[in-house]
């Protein structure tokens, strides 16, 4: 059998024209993800298009994983070995990605991850597997040296969706208060879709924290910030993980959100080629604001298949992606290994406040767009 | 102390609202003696009407209340009459297979007119409160849904208790054959039994929506809140399902505090199981062999 | 009786054909699909023994199915126990986590059971969310490498490829409809059938009621947990809503009853029907295969909305399968093709 799957690989390899311009996508289409899975499928229908103006016809082949591991990896199976796709992108989710990389490095694909943060997906040592965005350790890392830098913060709680995202980012958050000598005061996973979060925050509140750190999908993020209004939690920071506090839904909740400090990988405003370009042809054509999901997903699409067309087959565009170097809408892009990491795009992460209603990049501080106010302001 | 109290406040609060749920599904079990597992998506799909009258038509949620009950109740009437009526003497299991079908069209229909996005319904009162002192503070809303849902719940018990529907919906829970031979309409009790239940959840869903948020699968965590409150309470009893509501309020907001709020919900279905064990015919309910 | 002969020479057949496929099919694609398949048949199986002939329906085998699964995970991954090993762990820890579930559900009947069974598969997700130390959590388990099988230091199978899993799920498959046949054509069918129609009256005739429905559960819980484990060593990744969600229960509860409950077959046909129909819902293969025949043409708008929507339908056509199975066929698919043929083979129960 493995000898028929060698002549199988050999014949397909030797026929790149088999495998030109064919790239696979996988990715939460329907089910509890699917509303970040919609910016990943705009950020790449944008990405076809664009390449579409430099001659550059893909043929994609779109798959849904439904946010289920499982389901993802027969989505994988099925573009490597029915589709002879020449690169895949995606999957959304941490779970997904996890569980499909390891048959994309048996099946030798190359795997761009546009935008999922569990950190050990790039820590195995897959030869195939690409990731666009930064893991969850710098999410952590980049809000707590932000509120490092902007005031003295002894004491840190936590509250986070028991979820892979939730808790893998959390887990990396406490490691590295640890090392910067914070006090840990309350940590509290909560599941999703709880009603009432007061009771929590009221705890959260009698342990007077100088810093609340929140890992949330966008409705919780909401309704933890009025319920934390309600109760009356005064942190000197509010501090979001990414996701939901990034969103512009969040944003405009302007009585909850105003002021509170979160990271992002990719923002409108920063100066980097094309993003505030992106960000204007987005909103004109799907009507919505694009998050960074939907940065991560246009650009890993771009380098994928152009990488693809140079190349020609799998392992050559393995070695492409490997040795290349690209600059674009999510800033400089090199696939690098380093600090135990493989293939992983070392992205500088941005940390953002919502200020006036509007995500304003206040650090690092060459790009910041506007001062950070801090401590949080009383709540009114 | 300001913790306790807070927490035990806003149990109450939202208690009253996993009452209201509970009652719906109490009444259905009551007279139709079927466990409605559509029950969530119900109460799911009366938050989406919430949501349309309120983002089309400016309606406040607490106002459309007024709309959404009675479409609801034309809602249960249909799917009792349509579906569920044709398993009334079915065994359970397909009753509840078939309850649980229905609830996977509702949400999955829903889901492919909405998609799945979170909706959040935001008011001018989404996040206001009052503070009674000591730190402590009541949410407006919260407050404002407890108090509809007392009202409803009076309202409810009054017409179970003095008009004459009220009775024959009473007396086919207590003994459907002998309520026919005494010429109750016991096909037609079983419409409003299920259009009140619908309707009932309906509300639920839209009292809450202020406060909570909006998805299609948001029906499955409440589905299950019910089971336990009605259990808890007594199948079949109206009274059980508002104490039950209330106690599973507190029990969730309380053990986020003293345990974790990682494991309120385990604590939860303990109790849950326990009662089922040991009192199986719940607080208030009669014992029923 | 030559008619048996036929039968069991069609059986044989059958049997021969399933064996050396993997020598002629080489996509892995298509392995993956009979891998889902058996894994399919035998969770509808196990549960088969315990819904469809003891009558007692479990909306909670996720429990079963996930402490499977998990333990040999987590034996593997932390204890770097081989996973056949681990496998039998978690059968015996299965069985104790069955009876100590028997003990507090079989006190309750009907709509009682049912909930008591979703409460304690809902308590095992939330223990494994927050168990971390044990679990890992809502992280779930990744296990990178099987070691290779060997036999006196001779490698019998290095798992690299599809073909031993295939093997091991044609087996597990094959193993659950012989339990099932056996507990159909022993006494212990007799009497599960006996509780099914009418527990009293089962009780009147002197069967040990707890006894028996508590047998049916450990022999079901039993299988479902190999399966569970044959999925996560295949997949390779376990995490609480895949294993322990009360979807997984669900799912596997509906294998059975949309094929037909209380049949050796109905669980076989209920898979043959729903493994493909959802993977070709979900791959948009029949919008694919609707524009390959000229039925619709893909940029037209059916087209389109076809294209952007089936993949999100699947959940959605399962609620109205059940539906029309429960209104139409309370038998099942079973139960509707006996009674398209009544005369023949009466005796097959």
């Amino acid at each position: 059998m493995r000898k028929h799957l060698l002549a199988l690989g050999a014949v397909l390899a030797l026929s790149p024209c088999l495998l030109a311009q064919k790239i696979g996508v996988i990715n939460s289409m329907s089910g509890p993800e699917a509303p970040i899975g919609e910016h990943i499928t705009n950020g790449i229908k944008l990405a076809e298009e664009d390449l579409k103006k430099k001659g550059i016809n893909l043929q994609l082949v779109w798959e849904d994983d439904t946010g289920k591991p499982q389901i993802s990896m027969s989505a994988m199976e099925k573009l490597a070995t029915r589709d002879n796709v020449v690169g895949v992108v995606g999957p959304y989710t941490s779970a997904c990605s996890n569980a499909v990389a390891k048959l994309a490095e048996k099946y030798r694909v190359p795997l761009l991850i546009p935008a999922a943060a569990k950190e050990e997906i790039t820590r195995q040592g897959l030869k195939y597997v690409f990731r666009m965005n930064a893991p969850a350790d710098k999410y952590a890392s980049s809000l707590i040296d932000a509120a490092s830098s902007l005031g003295k913060p002894k004491t840190i709680a936590f509250i986070y969706e028991n979820t892979d995202f939730g808790t893998s980012t959390t887990k990396t958050a406490k490691e590295y208060v640890a090392k910067k000598g914070m006090q840990v005061v309350a940590d509290e996973p909560y599941p999703k879709g709880a009603a009432d979060y007061r009771s929590t925050l009221a705890k959260v509140k009698s342990k007077n924290p100088d810093l609340v750190f929140m890992v949330s999908y966008v409705a919780d993020a909401i309704l933890l910030m009025r319920q934390s209004k309600e109760v009356g939690l005064q942190p000197q920071a509010f501090l979001g993980a990414g996701a939901g506090f990034t969103t512009p839904e969040f944003a405009k909740e302007r009585a909850i959100s105003e002021d509170v400090i979160s990271c992002t990988q990719w923002t409108g405003d920063v100066n980097w080629p094309g993003a505030k370009e992106f960000e204007a042809r987005f909103k004109a054509k799907f009507g919505k604001e694009p998050t960074y999901h939907a940065a991560c997903a246009y650009a890993s699409m771009i380098i994928m298949a152009e990488t693809a067309k140079k190349a020609g087959d799998r392992v050559k565009t393995r070695d492409a992606l490997k040795a290349g170097k690209w600059n674009g809408v999510m800033g400089e892009v090199q696939f690098a290994d380093y600090e135990g990491f493989t293939n992983q795009n070392n992205h500088q992460m941005l940390v953002q406040q919502i200020i006036n209603g509007n995500y304003e990049t206040v650090l690092p501080a060459k790009f910041a767009t506007k001062k950070a106010v801090f401590p949080f302001p009383k709540w009114k | 102390m300001a913790v306790f109290l807070q927490s035990l406040i806003s149990g109450v609060l939202i208690g009253g609202v996993y009452a209201l749920i509970g009652i719906g599904l109490t009444l259905i079990f009551g007279v139709m003696r079927v466990v409605n597992f559509a029950h969530g998506d119900i109460m799911m799909v009366g938050m989406y009407l919430t949501y349309l009258l309120f983002t089309l038509m400016g309606i406040d949620p607490f106002v459309s209340v007024l709309i959404s009950f009675p479409l609801m109740f034309l809602f249960g009437g249909f799917l009792q009459k349509v579906f569920i009526n044709r398993v009334l003497n079915a065994v359970a299991q397909n009753q509840i297979l078939l309850t649980i079908g229905l609830g996977l069209i509702m949400s999955n229909t829903v889901m492919l007119i909405f998609t799945s996005d979170y909706k959040i319904l935001t008011t001018s009162y989404s996040s206001s409160t009052i503070q009674v002192g000591g730190g402590v503070s009541v949410s407006v809303p919260l407050l404002v849904s407890f108090l509809i849902t007392a009202a409803i719940t009076a309202a409810l018990g009054w017409f179970l208790l003095k008009t004459d529907t009220g009775q024959a919906i009473r007396a086919t829970a207590q003994d459907r054959d002998a309520a026919q031979l005494m010429g109750i309409n016991v096909s037609r009790m079983s419409v409003i039994a299920f259009g009140l239940g619908a309707a009932l959840a309906g509300t639920a869903g839209a009292l809450i929506s202020p406060t909570y948020y909006i998805f299609p699968q948001v029906g499955s965590t409440f589905t299950l809140k019910a089971f336990v409150i009605t259990v808890l309470g007594g199948m079949g009893s109206v009274v059980g399902a508002t104490l039950g509501g209330i106690l599973i309020g507190v029990t969730e907001s309380m053990s986020a505090v003293y345990i974790s709020s990682g494991w309120k919900d385990v604590v939860v279905f303990v109790l849950f199981l326990l009662v089922l064990l040991f009192k199986p015919s719940g607080l208030m309910g009669k014992s029923r062999t | 009786m030559t008619k048996t002969i036929l039968k069991a020479a069609i059986g044989l057949l059958f049997l021969a054909a399933l064996l050396v496929i993997p020598r002629y099919v080489e996509s892995p694609y298509a392995l993956h699909m009979m891998i889902l398949l058996f894994l399919s048949v035998s969770q509808g199986q196990s549960w088969n023994i315990l819904g469809g002939y003891a009558g007692q329906y479990s909306v909670g085998h996720a429990a079963y199915f996930g402490v499977g699964a998990y333990t040999t995970m987590m034996l593997m991954y932390s204890r770097q126990v081989v996973p056949w090993v681990g496998v039998w762990v978690g059968v015996a820890i299965v069985i104790v986590v069955a009876l100590v579930i028997g003990s507090i559900c079989f006190r309750l009947r009907g709509p009682y059971f049912v909930l008591a069974s979703i409460a304690v598969a809902e308590i095992m997700r939330l223990s494994a969310i927050n168990l971390t130390t044990l679990t890992n959590g809502a992280e779930g388990i990744l296990a990178t490498e099987i070691p290779a099988f060997k036999i006196g230091g001779r490698v019998i199978t290095d798992f690299l490829t599809k073909v031993p899993f295939y093997y091991i799920g044609l087996f597990l498959a094959l193993f659950t409809i012989a339990i099932t046949y056996w507990v159909q054509h022993s006494k212990l069918g007799y009497y599960f059938q006996a509780i099914r129609e009418d527990q009293d009256a089962a009780h009147s005739l002197g069967i040990h009621i707890t006894a028996y429905k508590n047998i049916g559960l450990v022999i079901s819980a039993v299988l479902t947990s190999l399966a569970g484990a044959f999925y996560g060593i295949y997949v390779g990744f376990v995490d609480p809503p895949t294993v322990l969600g009360l979807d997984v229960s669900v799912q596997i509860m509906l294998i059975c009853i949309i094929g037909g409950m209380g049949t050796i077959w109905g669980p076989v046909l209920g898979s043959l029907l729903l493994v493909p129909l959802s993977e070709a819902l979900r791959s948009n293969m029949i919008t694919e295969g609707l524009v390959k025949i000229g039925f619709v043409s893909a940029d037209s708008r059916i087209g389109l909305f076809l294209k952007e929507n089936l993949a999100h339908a699947h959940v959605l056509l399962y609620g109205i399968l059940v539906v029309l199975v429960i209104l139409f066929m309370p038998d099942g698919l079973m139960g509707f093709i006996k009674k398209l043929a009544p005369r023949r083979n009466r005796e097959a129960v």
